[in-house]
Formats: structure tokens, sequence, C-alpha cells
């Protein structure tokens, strides 16, 4: 097959290097420098795919990001990538697209005979029409509609690429490499700055690359850049979103224009840019004109027709017509006639002009006070009725196979906007262009000036300032290109009434008749009207037709465009993908993984790890022989109650807390006093928030007068600390105290249960570990298997325990050594399930019940809230509402049935009241059953009596008991034995 | 009897060339430190700069700054809080002539088993670091002796420029040093990475 | 996203930030009683313009900072450290 509407000569493209791809199955060829727009163009495709909702066909509408109707899939299988516009797909050999939204083939379309309902499908339809019966909507309309409309299919496959995320720096950030950004590079280049270059095509130059008179401008500019060590140059790499302190997103398509990334090469790279200054020179979207039927396939802006002629050689059309409202479209009929095109007619609203002039010189046939008022064809363009402006109705027809329509040029002042800079309406470009300031300075089209000379000059001026501004001297002057000037200004002209669809959203199938049925229907704001009708919603945010829609609505209001104005620009300026936005934080990356000093430990014993934060702990450990996981919990629970376990607690948060005014502080950030506590003791610590509910609890320890060794629960660690220095920076700036997390340093086991210390002793080196020497609560510093080590006599099981606390780097030989002590004592390694079932046998409570509703007094702690002085939560906790004693307490719960489970969440009803929730459950060893601690109204009046414990997601109604928490060993005789 | 040799978090990491092949690699390695983290008493600076000249050789350097002297160097990290780390060896530990030192002028807390430091070297470091690290590590920004506290991959690290080559240590959570690696690792793969 | 300018650290991303909101707003004494803890932990201005605010540098530092920033334009015209003085100007 070839290309036959491809130009001899002239362009951009290497016609030495064929590029042989499919469309919808089909072979075509192409050239490297295409698009894959550029491609089927030059092969003839006419149409490329169908609309959103009505499902009219379709064709390419533009040259560049701003391409509302070329979307296709690319690539099969995993790789598959939907919505990806054709005219910035850069074509390589075997590139395999598909056309989408259609059922049968692209040609022929059952679903397009919605648009045989369309006077039905307007705006609001959907709303209006679907709301009832209710039930339908998810089982019937929803799907039905899904089915209709939409666009691509995503891959089903898990994406084989990878992305990544990437940081930069740089004194001055070009967004954009035409003209005016090339400029503007280097003359903030020549002044020594570090200055990065962002242009989102595969070519650096924009419009100049339609022109071959700028080539050695460009290519000089191009080179002078290459020579500057500190300009880096990014192409393929788009600035999607401007955020505050002048930080850019940007997306690098790094291996798209591959058939697959190379070794450890990403797909897309995902950059955040900190610039000390910005220069915007993204350029200006040329405007559609919303007349009937100005949506068929051979219709086409008319810059994209003269990109495709002068930049990729192809000839968009045989026979053509221009439709436009300024002098600077007339560019387009000179550059296709040029390329071979017969120009069968140009229509202009205005009555003269210099171009119209220049044109009827050339031979061409100019109507001037004319427009389109209709076209004609089908699948692709046939013809273009033309009437007199404002008579309404239509004349004769020209036949033509592509309709070149221009109704002005759009600034691109996405990135502008998102930084805070104001918009101005400019009234005889008939656009908003940037206003004054806030972080950036837009140069060129972008910021409303154009013409080549002239938006290099802007770029040069704007690059030598924003390289001044960000404090380097200015360099010499830059070239720069020669080039009169096109005006650019547009006859007001934005809708041909005459009866039928005139889009102005062509990607959401919205016309103008749906913006004037917001208005009515009192959706008359520009957020509103978008909403209701989706005008400017599509992946191309209305860059073609968003004004046209704006200038719609302005004239139903009887208002100015300017007070109407346009919807919020928000990233993302242009589409990108999920895997850019993921950059690396995937798989293992997504989240770190924190393992204690004993990982392999637990490990080498089959342990079944879970989450806790972002710890991997073990959770049990399961054996040969045990029937469940239950079995393995209970085992290693009857472990630690009736002889010895051990367990890594190496999770807990660890503060030193050491100063003059260490104990004064702790006295103020805990609900009970430890500047009381004696050296080498250990104290039970509860913390408070400022409103008086409970933070967190732990231990504490007495190390030396201004020492002390706090510790947090896991879940608590960080929060723990920033509470703790944000009241030394904010509230007692006075103390002097410092805080060190020391958690990593320290690793930490608990060896508990009946034999603890008989394992201890024959571990501890230095330390006598009898009852009377070292009771309940002391610490001492020691050696433990000829390591350094800290023993703590604290109990969280309710047994006689120990905890040992080691430099991490030794935590595995311990571990061996307590394990090798333990063995004739028949000691157990338990995990976080067994520790979890001893502490509600023995009514401690954990994270489940101290969840950040729950005040001292309920959890039955009230005594440990100091009476005199100063402390977090003390004021507020005094509250009516939280003093209340009706509030639910804690209790303990046993099945009345011990086979029947009760679970944490179920409600627990009296006499069919919610009265309270079970917050923990499991199943004792002491007394075999399930059991539970809950929250309950009046729960210490509830003691011994029966309720119910209700959980209708499982259709449970489970008889339970209400017991004391700490039903065993009430008295801490084993504790303390 | 005395103490095993403590387990380094990094130790089961296989090593050898990860990543891409050809050309010269980034070097990734693990030098065994002594770490110990001086928190000043308040009013105590200039004791406490005697103190470290005395002990350390080392004038307490400032934000962002590094310093070495005889055996030590010394990195701010928070205000009147620095990290003083010595390549681990047979004498007295860090720590305890830390403590000695500071005696009444400054908290002390060994961080030894707590903190990891990776030291990753080569013409390419900046860029692979670039693929987590929000800082900028240009010459004309950072350079030797500089350091800075960032996080990178989620994990706050310490970047301390020793040389110019570059190298930078990296000096990370003991408990994250694995998944730190794991992400170093891949940052460095374009460019091949050995791991000694 | 902001970028704050540590005055330990120099400019640094957001994420390298905690927010603790007004810095304006200081602990009463301990027997100031409930209304005035109720006022120092719940009632806030919430304008729209400049605010002096908390942050801290948890990425970095460690430091909490004053920062004035303006809570439309996210514009930041000051940081100081905890014990520094920083004026909101009215407007």
């Amino acid at each position: 097959m070839t290309q036959r509407h491809r130009l001899a000569a002239g362009g951009h493209v290497d016609r030495a290097h064929r590029l042989g791809f499919t469309f919808d199955g089909r072979r075509y060829e192409g050239h490297a420098g295409d698009t894959l727009a550029s491609a089927l163009l030059a092969n003839g495709v006419r149409l490329v795919g169908r609309s959103f909702k009505y499902h009219r066909p379709r064709g390419i509408y533009s040259a560049g990001v701003e391409e509302p109707n070329a979307l296709v899939e690319l690539r099969s299988g995993a790789r598959r990538e939907p919505n990806t516009r054709a005219t910035v797909a850069e074509l390589f050999d075997g590139l395999d697209a598909t056309s989408q939204n259609h059922r049968g083939s692209l040609a022929f379309d059952w679903m397009a005979v919605s648009g045989l309902l369309a006077p039905w499908l307007g705006a609001g339809f959907y709303y209006k029409t679907f709301m009832w019966p209710a039930a339908f909507w998810e089982r019937l309309y929803e799907p039905m509609i899904r089915k209709a409309a939409g666009l691509g299919r995503a891959a089903a496959l898990p994406d084989p690429d990878r992305y990544e995320a990437a940081h930069a720096h740089c004194d001055v950030l070009v967004v954009g490499a035409g003209a005016a950004g090339l400029a503007a590079a280097r003359a903030a280049g020549m002044t020594g700055a570090r200055v990065m270059v962002l242009e989102q095509d595969f070519l650096l130059g924009g419009d100049l690359l339609n022109d071959a008179a700028h080539d050695a401008w460009r290519t000089g500019t191009i080179a002078a850049l290459a020579a500057m060590p500190g300009v880096t140059i990014m192409r393929r790499t788009m600035a999607f979103g401007f955020y505050d302190q002048k930080v850019l997103g940007a997306v690098e398509q790094v291996a798209d224009h591959l058939p697959e990334p190379p070794p450890h090469t990403p797909r897309q790279r995902s950059w955040t840019i900190r610039a000390k200054e910005v220069v915007l020179a993204t350029g200006a979207h040329e405007r559609l004109i919303a007349f009937p039927g100005n949506d068929r396939p051979g219709i086409m802006l008319a810059g994209a027709a003269r990109t495709y002629a002068r930049r990729y050689g192809v000839r968009a059309g045989e026979t053509a017509v221009l439709f436009a409202t300024h002098d600077a479209a007339y560019e387009s009929a000179f550059a296709l006639a040029e390329g071979g095109t017969r120009i069968a007619g140009i229509i202009d609203p205005r009555t003269d002009s210099v171009a119209m002039q220049r044109a009827r010189e050339a031979g061409f046939t100019v109507r001037a006070g004319s427009v389109v008022t209709g076209t004609i064809g089908g699948k692709a363009l046939r013809g273009v009725e033309i009437g007199a402006l404002g008579s309404g109705s239509r004349g004769d027809a020209l036949p033509a196979d592509l309709l070149m329509i221009s109704g002005g040029w759009n600034p691109a002042v996405h990135l502008a906007s998102m930084a805070g800079t104001p918009l101005r309406w400019d009234d005889s470009l008939l656009a908003f262009v940037p206003g004054e300031g806030a972080w950036q300075r837009s140069a060129g089209a972008c910021g409303g000036v154009h013409g080549t000379g002239a938006a290099a000059r802007d770029g040069a001026e704007a690059g030598r300032a924003a390289a001044v501004a960000a404090g380097f001297v200015a360099g010499a002057d830059v070239p720069l290109p020669e080039a009169p000037a096109a005006d650019h200004r547009p006859f007001a002209l934005w809708e041909v009434k005459a009866g039928g669809k005139a889009f102005v959203d062509l990607q959401d199938d919205v016309t103008a008749n749906d913006i004037r049925l917001a208005h009515r229907e009192g959706f008359s704001h520009i957020e509103h009207a978008k909403r209701y009708t989706t005008h400017a919603m599509g992946t191309d945010q209305g860059k073609v037709g968003g004004l046209v829609g704006a200038a719609v609505l302005a004239d139903a209001r009887r208002e100015p465009v300017a007070s109407v104005g346009l919807p919020r620009y928000r990233p993302y300026a242009a589409p990108i993908t999920w895997g850019a936005m993921a950059g690396g934080e995937v798989g293992q990356n997504f989240q770190p993984v924190r393992r204690t000093a004993l990982h392999s430990e637990h490990d080498a014993l089959g342990a079944v790890w879970m989450d806790a934060g972002l710890w991997k702990r073990a959770a049990y450990y399961p054996r040969p022989g045990d029937a469940d996981a239950w079995a393995s919990v209970k085992r290693e629970a009857r472990a630690v109650r009736e002889r010895v376990g051990v367990c890594d607690v190496s999770t807990l948060g660890k503060i030193a807390v050491e100063g003059p005014d260490a104990a004064t502080f702790l006295d103020r950030v805990y609900a009970n006093t430890f500047s009381t506590l004696p050296i080498g003791r250990a104290r039970y610590g509860l913390m408070l928030r400022e409103d008086g509910i409970v933070f967190d609890d732990g231990t504490t320890t007495r190390l030396g007068p201004d020492r002390f060794f706090v510790t947090t629960t896991t879940a608590q660690a960080g929060p723990v600390m920033q509470h703790l220095e944000f009241h030394l920076a904010s509230a007692w700036p006075d103390l002097d105290v410092s805080l060190a997390s020391v958690t990593d340093q320290w690793a930490a086991m608990s060896v508990a249960g009946p034999r603890a210390r008989a394992v201890i002793a024959a571990v501890v080196q230095g330390l006598d570990v009898a009852n009377e020497a070292f009771p309940f609560m002391a610490v001492a510093d020691c050696v433990v298997a000829g390591v350094p080590a800290r023993l703590f006599r604290i109990s969280f099981s309710g047994e006689l325990a120990y905890e040992i606390a080691m430099p991490a780097g030794y935590a595995g030989h311990v571990w061996k050594a307590v394990m090798e002590a333990g063995a004739p004592h028949g000691i157990e390694p338990y995990g976080v399930e067994a520790l979890g079932l001893l502490r509600i046998e023995k009514g401690h409570v954990a994270g489940s019940e101290i969840n950040g509703q729950t005040t001292a007094q309920d959890l039955g702690l009230g005594r440990m809230l100091k009476k005199k002085g100063d402390f977090i939560g003390r004021v507020l906790a005094q509250r009516p509402g939280l003093t209340d004693p009706a509030r639910p307490r804690l209790v303990g719960l046993r099945s009345v049935d011990p086979n029947r489970q009760i679970r944490a969440g179920s409600h627990l009803l009296v006499d069919g009241q919610d009265q309270g929730w079970i917050t923990s459950a499991t199943q004792s060893v002491v007394d075999p059953g399930w059991i539970g601690l809950g929250m309950l109204r009046d729960g210490d009046a509830r003691i011994g009596s029966e309720i119910v414990a209700a959980n209708p997601l499982m259709g449970e109604e489970v008889p339970v008991k209400v017991v004391t928490p700490h039903g065993y060993d009430a008295e801490n005789l084993r504790v303390r034995a | 009897m005395s103490a095993p040799e403590p387990t380094h978090p990094l130790a089961a990491v296989v090593r050898g060339r990860h990543g891409a092949t050809g050309g010269e690699p980034l070097r990734v390695s693990f030098p065994a430190r002594e770490i110990v983290q001086v928190m000043m008493r308040r009013g105590q600076d200039s004791a406490v700069a005697a103190a470290m000249r005395s002990a350390f050789g080392i004038d307490p350097p400032g934000p962002g700054q590094a310093a070495t002297g005889s055996g030590a160097s010394a990195i701010w990290v928070q205000p009147g809080q620095w990290l003083l780390t010595a390549p681990r060896g047979t004498q007295a530990t860090l720590a305890a002539r830390a403590e000695q030192a500071f005696a009444g002028l400054a908290a002390v807390a060994d961080q030894s088993h707590g903190r990891t430091t990776i030291a990753l070297s080569g013409p390419a470091a900046r860029d692979a670091l670039a693929r987590g690290c929000r800082l900028d590590l240009h010459p004309s920004v950072f350079g030797p002796s500089r350091a800075a506290q960032t996080p990178i991959a989620q994990i706050g690290c310490l970047v301390h420029q020793t040389d110019a080559t570059p190298c930078f240590e990296l000096t990370v959570f003991s408990t994250l040093a694995e998944p730190f690696l794991h992400w170093l690792l891949e940052a460095a793969a374009p460019y091949g990475v050995q791991v000694a | 996203m902001l970028r704050i300018p540590c005055p330990h650290c120099g400019a640094r991303d957001e994420v390298e930030f905690t927010y603790r909101g007004d810095a304006t707003v200081a602990r009463p004494a301990p027997d100031a009683g409930t209304d005035a803890f109720h006022d120092y932990l719940y009632l806030r201005r919430n304008p729209r313009g400049w605010q002096v605010e908390w942050w801290q540098h948890h990425g970095g530092c460690r430091a909490f900072l004053k920062v004035l920033r303006h809570t439309v334009t996210h514009e930041v015209r000051g940081v100081v450290t905890a014990t520094g003085a920083l004026e909101a100007p009215q407007a």
C-alpha cells in the first residue's frame, strides 16, 4: 500500500526510513518522524473513531495534544493503552493501533443508531431519564450506558513495564521549545544559569517545524543550547501541572516510541521539577467554529492541515475549503496549495482583509461575508454548504473532502492559570491571556504574542529576565529569526446558527444547543454548565472548543465572554498514564517493609507474618500437627501460661528522654507521675490527648536522675514522638529536655511464663534475678549471653515475665541463647496472636480499646489520673460528656456456649437495645471458650448479667456473659511471683 | 566472655554486580560504623564545642554541614544535635568516649545499631539518587562535607557527601535499611552497580 | 505542592513537613479553666489570607517552625524557628 497522500519532498519525515504499522488490522506504511495520525492521513485513512455519545464517525481534527477525536488503542495484551491521541503517538515499526468505541466495524457501527435518537439525547438526558425506578439504575441503566458510551479498553493484565519518579532542580525552567521557548532557553543559558527545557514533542521547534525558512535558526539555536553545559533539553516530556512555589510536574515518555522499553529503562518517568524561575512558552491551540455538521471526518483545524503538509509532507485532502475568521489562517490555504491540494474556496465572515486580497491575487476564490452553514457527507466529507453571514439560511455548496477551520487561537494558559495567574480577556485576540505575575512568565503565543519573530523576541526577553531574577547577570543578545507576523486577530464568530448539530465539544458530543439548554435549566455559571453538559470534561479538556462553549453561554446570558469566563484549570494539562502517576511506588516500593532484627529467626521458625503498620511481625509459628491457626496460637499461649515463651517485642516505640527537666516534662505529658519513680524502676504510663481522650500507653523506666527510657505502642511510636516534640517547642520551650528515638537501636524480646526466671537466670550474667533482688517493675543494665543488655521485669501476658533489650545487632545471638536455655523448660516462641490472646485473658487494653474514643475512666484506669499538677488532657478530661458515668466501660465477655464464636465489632444488645460493642475477641486457654473485651454502658453494674453479641453482617446473635475484664489472676500473684 | 560480632542489617544482601552490564558501575558498600547522637544541654554551646574539639578534634559543624576530625566525623542533624560517627574499632566504644567527653554538657544516645550507613559512589551517583531524593545535589549547591536529612523512597535518610567522586554516605534507620537498599539498587540499575 | 524554606535546611518540599495549624494560639495556664482550653483546642480563625502556622520539618531537622503562609495563594513569606516572632499582615 503506497502512501498516496504523501508529498514527494519537504518536512521532517525520513522518507528513506519506512515503518510498518497496522490500524484495525490493516497494514500500512509510514516514515520515521511520523505520528500515527500523519501516517494514517498519508495513507488516506480519514475515519479513525466514533464519538462518545452519538457514535458519529470522526476523523483527525488536530495535529497535537488538543486532539478531541482521534483517540485510539495502542499495542495489545498487557501493553494495551486506550484513549491515546493518534496526533501525538510517535510512529514505530510494528505499531499496532485499533479504533475504539464502536460495535461491529468502525465503518458500520451498530451503536450509531443512537444518532437517530439524538434529538432526545441532549444535555441532562441521562439525569432526567434514568432516574426511575431507582432499582433499575445499577442493574440496567448504568451497564447499558457504559456499554453505549465510553472510550477505549484498559489492559486487563498487569503492566509489564516499569515507571519511575525523578526529581530535578534548575534556575530557569522553560516549558515548550517553539520559537519563544528556544529563544528563552538560549537567553537564559547564556547567563550561566541552570536551564531545563521541556518539550512534549519528539522534535524541537513547535511551529518552526512548519516553515523551512526557519530551519537554519531552529537548528542553530538547538546546537547552541546543546553546547551549553548548564542547559538540559528534555524532549517527549510534557509538563502537566504547575504547583505552588514554582514546582512543576512533567512526564517523560522515555520508551513510548519503542515497541518495548530496553533493559533497565522505564516506559515513562514522572518528573518533579523545582525551578527558581519559570518561563512558559506553551504556544496556543486553534479553536473551532460551531456550525452544523462541524464534526465530519475531513474537517480539521486549519493550522493542523498546514502542519501535516509542511512538517509531515502529507496532503490532508485533495479539494479543500478554508473557513476562517482571521488572516493568519490563510497560511494554511497557501501551504496546502503548494502541496497540490485544490483550494475550492475560502469562506470568511469578514468583508475584506490583507490576506483576502493576497488570496485573490493567488487565484483563490474568496467568499467574503460568508459562513459555513452545513456539511455534506457521511463517513467522509463530500461538500460544504455556504450562506451569507447572519442570514441563517443555507446557500450553495462547494465540493470538498477537506474543510479547514479556524475561529482564532487560544493561548495555552493552562499552566499559568494553575500557577494562580489571573486570566485577562484580550479584545483583539478574543481570547484569555495570562495577566501579571504569580510564579511564571508567559512568552510567545501562550502570552498572546503571535508570529515567529515576535514570539522569539518575547521569549528571549522572558528568558533573560528569568535568569536575572534567579540571580544571574544578563548575557549578550541572542540571534532572532526574522519573519513578518500574520494577523491573528479574528472576527468574532463563534457559532453559525443554521439548524443541525453544531458541536462545541467533539469528544463529549456537546452541542451549542446543549449549552443553551443548560442555561435555560438554570445551570448558567460556566462551572455548572460544564458539569451539566460535560462540556470540556474529556481528555482534551476543551482545548479546541472550550472557549466556544463559553461564548455560546455568554450569548445565551447576553453577557460578554469575558464575564462568563472559563472553568478553572487544574492538573493535568493533558492526559498522563496511571503508570506515570504511580511512578516507582509499586510492588516492593509501594511502601517500605520494616523488619525487626529478629526477622530471620522468625523466618527460620516458619512464622506466618502479619502487617503492623510498616512492620512485619510474626503472627504465629505453625507446627506439623497443629490442626489450624487457632491450634498454633493456643499452643503458644498455653506454653506461656504453663511453662515459658519468648516473643519479639522490638516494634514498640522507644524514646530516650534526657535532661534536667525530663521528670517535669514526663509529669506533664503523662496523666500519672514519673518524677517520683525511683532509678532502676519502670512504671506503666497513660498519655492523654489534650481533649482528654487516651492517646497511648507504655512503660517508662528511670535510668538516672535526668534519664528516662520511654516506650510507646507500635502504632503510635511516630505520633507520640511528634506530640512530645510539639509540646516542647510550643507549650514549654523553657524545659531543657532532649528526645532521641532509639527504637531501631534496641531490639527486645519478652520471656514470659512461670519458668521465665529459670531461663533468664541461665542467660544473664552479673545480676541477681531472684524475686526479692529483682522484683516486679525492676530494671537493670546487665550482660545477657555475653552482650550488653537491659533487663526489665514487666509483663503484658499476666505471667512472670522479663523483657530483654539489647543492641539490635546482638538480637539474633541472644534469641538463640534464650531458646537454648529455655529448651529444658519447654520454651516456645509466641507470636502477636498469642500475645493478643494472653492480654485479653488478662484484661490489658491495647489499640482496639485505646481507639481514640475512650477515656481513662472508660478503660477502668481513671485512678491513674493524678490529682495535683498540670498534664496534657487534665482540664478537658473533666468535661461532663467525658465523665458521664453512663459512658460505655471496659468489661470482660464470655460466650455462654463455649463453642459459639464472638467477634470484635459485634454490638452488645441489652433487651434488644444497643449498649456497646466488642473490641477484642479470642479463645481462652485458661478456661476454654470464646472470650473478649468490650465497651458496655453501665458496664460495671452489668457484670454477671447475660446479654447478646449481635453481628448482623454474619447473621449471628450470640448470648454472652458480662464478666470482670481482670478475671485472670486478679491479685497479680503470678506476675509478682 | 567477649561479645560476638553484631549482625549487620544488610548481611543477607547479594554482593556483586547488579543492573546494567558494561561500563564503570556505581559502587555500593556498607562501612561498619559506630554512630552516636549527641544532644546539647541548654546554653552549653561553647562547652560542647570545646569538648568536641578536645575529644574528637572536630569543630561542631553548623546546619547542613559535616566535619571530620581525628578518627571521627560529626554531622549536624538538628539544632543542638549532631551524629558522631567513627569506624567500628577495637578501643572503647564511641558511645563510651562521647559519654565521657560530654558528661553534663550533652545527652548521648548510642545509635550504632539503630542506624545503618550505605556508601554510594560513582559519577552517576547523583542521577541515581535523583530517582527518589528531592534534594538538589548539583555541585554548585551541594558538595563534600555537606549533609542533609530527607525522606528518600519514603524512608528518612541522612545524605552526607564525603568526596567529589561523588561519594554519598546514606544513613537510614536500620530496620528500614533493606527496603532502602532495594530501592537504591533499582535506581542504580541503569548504570550498573557493584555491591562490595 | 508547597516549598517551605526551613531556616536550618533550606527550601524543602511539603512532603517533608507536618502541618500543626495556627501558631498564634498558646496553651493556656494550667488553671485557666475549661473554656480557655476549649478555645485553645477547638477555636480557629480560618482566615482567607495570611496565617502564621506550625509546620514541623519532620523529614529534615525535626524543628517546629512558624510559617507565614497565604491560605489562598500559598505564598510563603516568612519562616522562623519556634521561639521566633512572626506577625501576619492585616489584609
